[in-house]
């Protein structure tokens, strides 16, 4: 074993510029698609942690809500689940919700929208809700609702104005309120500045059901780490029983998800090209080193050393040259991922707009987690050790005598 | 009893689907300590013969013996390793391995036979104390001449206590002193192990050291003599 290491390495540094130009195609393929990935995977993340601020890593509501979200599953809050959430380990905060649909009329004009009642509080420090308001001021009183600046504009309303809502509450009663516009928002979504209405969580609780206090459609968990999403959603599950469904954020935000996998197609293809570049400067220095030593070749089995041996010293130069292009490649890609992900680029102009009604920050992020390094790590040593396929059907199949007569 | 026993050799190459016929019924026997040269015109099928004898081909037709050995019944990879234990290889262009310095070229061998490092390094400096390039252990073969890598190439195959040895045309790219010398140091060789040697050569140099001459003309064993030197 230790011939075949001597022998492949000094072979190797029998051309030495080839085989730095060699680990040099390695390193740049590497560092390459690293910043590729890393950036990809940066925004991705950054895309996928906006809407998890938004719904939370995981939903707790009454069993079989997602499906169908009626008022009619509603559940009311209790001490057992206030306790639960204390208890479960890895929970940061929860977030009670109750969402309803209604009519809003305001003079002539009336329109179907989507309560929610929040805590103004703890959704502010969540979502910075507080910073979307364009006009007026956040909810501090209650019966003051917040709009969205499509829906003032449909229904001609202002700040001060009183909204009159009406829709079917719990148990089949009839909701209905007149509330005050305290604010008008502008979020990234259409559909929500259209149709969106925020009030206090007890004024919509008893708006749709004014008997009891306590009733919500959904509880927004939010987690210390998200790595702990699994372990947290089976101990919810396992407390709370099967009256309740816990949701995680992958099934909310499929579309996100959705959007990310087509996204990350475009990228795979621009990776592949790079790749196959990549492999091709590989392949034709194994191509070369294998016909340079035909004759080499044929010495060695004819002094009596078996082809498998020769297959492995031509591996395991493969292997070296790779391995060096690749350790070189993390050496120079490692530090300046590293900076750029706890020093992201900032954008500008309308780019960072573009972010900012997405309500994502405005910067570039890049990913340090380990299975960006790790896949392309592989994926570059899986392409390098590819292109040794070559030596290995070449010398199963090697002529001794006719490289003696070449 | 003889050490290597090829009967009624016959060896066709179907190059470009026409049967080139390079040997055409050769008996040969040759005993141990022999100092044999084979020889002939360009394309009579000496270094056929030689490949044949040497376990790097084998015949169309007829067989082979080595100690009793049938080399037609081995597989390619028991053919490997009965070279690496049988026979020694001299080639005409020294075939040096260019990576390894005089010393790890001529222990290469017992390095594939697992002999211990201790005892590979005691073996390989012997033989080139013997053949006389000891000074020269740690230089690799494109530090060395042509005569001082083939005096390498003569310890790698002198190394392991081969069967025998076969030479390829060994003197081909030497100059005349160090044909000579290369010629007296296998004499040498002959003489002080009993190592039984067969060349392949037009070189008349060889051919006056040698103790027999066997001629080889369109695939035939024409002439078989013998000398007394």
């Amino acid at each position: 074993m230790k011939s075949i290491f001597k022998i492949a390495w000094r072979s190797l540094w029998r051309n030495r510029r080839r085989t730095l130009l060699t680990a040099a195609s390695v390193v740049l393929s590497l560092t390459l698609a690293l910043f590729m990935r890393s950036m990809q995977f940066g925004s991705y993340e950054q895309m996928i942690q906006a809407g998890v601020n938004q719904v939370g890593d995981l939903q707790v509501h009454d069993s079989g809500y997602w499906e169908n979200q009626s008022l009619d599953r509603a559940f009311f809050e209790s001490k057992n689940m206030d306790e639960t959430f204390k208890d479960v380990p890895g929970i940061k905060n929860v977030l009670p919700g109750l969402e309803t649909f209604s009519l809003a009329s305001y003079g002539k004009q009336t329109k179907g929208i989507l309560v929610s009642g929040i805590d103004p509080s703890l959704q502010n420090r969540q979502t910075n809700l507080a910073e979307k308001i364009i006009k007026g001021k956040y909810l501090t009183k209650p019966d003051e609702v917040l709009i969205g600046d499509q829906m003032a504009k449909f229904l001609k309303i202002d700040i001060g104005d009183s909204l009159v809502l009406l829709g079917q509450g719990y148990r089949g009663l009839t909701a209905y309120g007149i509330y005050k516009v305290a604010g008008i928002f502008h979020l990234p979504s259409l559909q929500m500045n259209t149709s969106l209405l925020y009030m206090s969580l007890t004024d919509a609780q008893n708006f749709v059901y004014p008997y009891q206090a306590g009733l919500l459609t959904d509880v927004s968990v939010f987690l210390k780490s998200q790595s702990d999403i699994d372990n947290v959603k089976k101990a919810l599950e396992e407390k709370l029983g099967k009256k309740y469904e816990v949701i995680p954020w992958q099934t909310m935000l499929s579309d996100i998800l959705q959007t990310i996998k087509v996204d990350n197609v475009s990228g795979q293809i621009m990776l592949l090209i790079l790749y196959v570049i990549a492999a091709f400067g590989i392949f034709s220095t194994i191509l070369m080193m294998t016909m340079e030593k035909r004759k080499q070749y044929a010495v060695m089995i004819s002094v009596g050393m078996q082809r498998s041996k020769l297959i492995a010293v031509s591996v395991v130069e493969t292997f070296i040259v790779a391995f060096l292009g690749i350790l070189a490649g993390l050496i120079i890609a490692t530090p300046i991922l590293f900076y750029l992900h706890y020093n992201p680029i900032p954008m500008t102009g309308d780019m960072a707009k573009m972010y900012l009604e997405f309500n994502i920050e405005p910067i570039l992020p890049f990913s340090i987690k380990a299975h960006v390094f790790l896949s392309q790590t592989f994926i570059v040593l899986g392409l390098s050790l590819l292109s040794a396929l070559y030596p290995i059907i070449y010398l199963s199949r090697f002529n001794v005598l006719n490289a003696f007569r070449h | 009893m003889s050490i290597i026993q090829a009967k009624n050799i016959y060896k066709v190459y179907n190059e470009t689907h026409v049967p080139v016929h390079a040997l055409n019924g050769v008996d040969l026997e040759i005993e141990k300590g022999e100092f044999t040269a084979i020889v002939g015109p360009s394309g009579s099928g000496k270094t056929t013969l030689l490949n044949i004898i040497g376990g790097l081909d084998l015949p169309t037709e007829g067989d082979i013996f080595i100690e009793g050995t049938n080399l037609k019944t081995l597989s390619s990879r028991q053919l490997i390793d009965f070279r690496l234990h049988n026979i020694g290889f001299v080639f005409q262009a020294y075939n040096l391995i260019p990576v390894l310095t005089a010393l790890e070229n001529t222990e290469f061998i017992l390095e594939l036979q697992g002999v211990s490092k201790k005892e590979r390094e005691k073996r390989a400096m012997e033989i080139l104390k013997t053949v006389d390039i000891a000074d020269k252990r740690d230089h690799k073969p494109g530090q060395l001449s042509g005569g001082q890598q083939q005096r390498v190439a003569v310890a790698r195959a002198l190394v392991s206590q081969p069967k025998y040895i076969i030479a390829d045309e060994p003197t081909a790219n030497l100059d005349s002193k160090s044909t000579e010398e290369l010629l007296t140091l296998m004499k040498k060789m002959n003489e002080k192990f009993q190592t039984t040697f067969v060349f392949a050569t037009h070189d008349q140099r060889v051919m006056d050291k040698a103790r027999r001459i066997i001629t080889i003309e369109d695939g035939k064993a024409v002439k078989d003599e013998t000398f007394e030197r």
